[in-house]
């Protein structure tokens, strides 16, 4: 058995020899990308079967397709584009969805050194007040959430996935920040989710666009 | 709340929520493409998939039950999550390793999960991770830190790849509030952003230090930190531990450690660095 290939090539790499034909080659754009693939059909669907269905599915056609594909471009908002229209695709069909929930606390009960448990249980409850208020959305206010932070894909990557056009990012995460704030209010969550941690939490905006800049710019 | 607060709180919240683990799609898809790999036009995409796969899961399923009471630590990590998942075992998933389950994974060093939960890339090595990447991977020489309590490797993530060390919590090394992890170092080929960092000191929340020759940068709270890799891409890093942090730079690799540690003590782990 040959252990995990070296990754010594990049994306282009790969896929000008998945142009040509080599499956191996493509086996390892697919490893490579495959975990947010399957997350980004996971937080559409929310079905872990409905998502792997769309992710293998948007592969397969992702490998058809790559004549098209223009040499250059970045593989990943292309491919999560038509992975994201697989698991719309089935989504819409779809008669059960899960909430998204939080993995247990104890994920790995190993007895030494625990966090300390007013702290664990603090965090936690704040997780869990701000996960409901995010269940509580609309999907497309979820979804416009979901790319931006939880999977933390680029303006262009979130434009492809939800298909709509960059220009309106922006203003939609905007918006459904103001939603979020609003049912958070309803519940009467008025104090700081976070306190004195975020401080060092920005300097990303002018770099990064982060929606945060463009309050309430919407149409 | 500002939306600063908000956002920072929902990338948190992205970090903890319970996704099911990733199925071995690069296996299903080659095996799919193996058996069809001419291209077809795309108008007409083909709806072919491997034939019956929820009989195929059934059966898989049936046998797994069977394999799971026998003879779990037998089976590959990458294989026990995809039988945990399969059997819809989510609530005690068993998790060995980073996201991405293959059956390749080398060897975890020790059983435990330390650092399991950071999204840190494949557990490994050391030997195996200093393969993987791209540039020379340092060890502190400092007691205590010499021998990591888990290494994670992600080939990818930046350009050149990215190497953890994990240290349990311990006497003198406080658990962060969030896993049972004390003490985070990361290594990877990238440049630091100095107008990101000067933008930083404006709030007057990092002190320039020097470490091993090289520009360093102390942070007594928890930030995220933004950099370049080589590809040239802006690439930000998520707080892992919630602890202070000491970046420096050697070369052209960055560093960066993280946990509840006084700067001496920072300093003194990344002087021994060799």
């Amino acid at each position: 058995m040959e252990g995990r290939p070296l990754d010594t090539e990049d994306d282009d790499q790969l896929v000008a020899r998945a142009q040509r034909g080599e499956v191996h080659a493509y086996e390892r754009l697919v490893r490579r990308h495959q975990d947010l693939a399957f997350r980004t059909a996971y937080l559409v669907t929310r079905s872990a079967s409905d998502a792997e269905d769309a992710a293998q599915e948007g592969f397969v056609k992702a490998w058809h397709a790559l004549d098209r594909f223009r040499p250059g471009a970045p593989f990943r908002p292309w491919l999560l584009a038509i992975v994201a229209n697989e698991a719309r695709n089935r989504a819409r069909s779809a008669r059960r969805q899960d909430d998204l929930s939080l993995r247990a606390a104890e994920d790995r009960p190993s007895g030494d050194a625990a966090p300390s448990p007013e702290a664990a249980a603090l965090a936690s409850e704040r997780r869990k007040t701000l996960l409901a208020a995010v269940n509580r959305l609309s999907d497309s206010d979820r979804e416009m959430l979901a790319c931006r932070y939880f999977m933390e894909l680029s303006e262009a990557e979130t434009a492809s996935v939800l298909g709509c056009r960059r220009g309106t990012v922006k203003s939609r995460t905007s918006r459904a920040l103001g939603r979020l704030r609003a049912v958070l209010a309803e519940q009467g969550v008025v104090h700081t989710l976070w306190p004195a941690t975020t401080e060092g939490v920005w300097g990303l905006k002018q770099r990064r666009d982060s929606p945060q800049s463009k309050k309430g710019g919407g149409e | 709340m500002s939306d600063r607060e908000l956002e920072f709180a929902l990338r948190d919240l992205g970090a903890h929520l319970d996704l099911p683990v990733t199925p071995p799609l690069a296996e299903q898809v080659a095996t799919r493409l193996r058996e069809a790999p001419e291209r077809r036009p795309v108008m007409a995409p083909g709806r072919r998939r491997l034939p019956s796969r929820r009989w195929q899961r059934l059966a898989v399923a049936g046998l797994a039950v069977a394999l799971l009471a026998a003879a779990v630590l037998v089976l590959s990590p990458g294989t026990r999550e995809a039988v945990a998942d399969l059997l819809g075992l989510r609530g005690i998933r068993i998790q060995i390793g980073g996201p991405r389950p293959t059956s390749t994974t080398p060897p975890s060093t020790e059983a435990g999960g330390v650092g399991a939960s950071l999204g840190l890339g494949s557990r490994t090595t050391l030997d195996d991770a200093r393969q993987r990447v791209k540039f020379p991977v340092r060890v502190p020489t400092a007691a205590g830190f010499d021998r990591p309590d888990a290494v994670y490797v992600d080939p990818d993530q930046p350009v050149d790849g990215r190497v953890d060390f994990v240290y349990r919590a311990r006497q003198g090394l406080p658990a962060s509030p969030y896993t049972e992890a004390g003490l985070l170092i990361t290594q990877f080929r990238a440049s630091v952003d100095l107008d990101y960092i000067k933008k930083l000191s404006n709030a007057s929340e990092v002190e320039f230090l020097r470490v091993n020759g090289g520009d360093a940068f102390w942070f007594a709270q928890p930030h995220e930190l933004a950099f370049i890799d080589r590809g040239g891409s802006f690439q930000q890093e998520r707080v892992r531990l919630a602890g202070s942090t000491l970046i420096w730079v050697q070369g052209d690799v960055t560093y960066r450690l993280e946990g509840q540690v006084s700067r001496e003590e920072a300093v003194r782990i990344a002087s021994s660095m060799r």
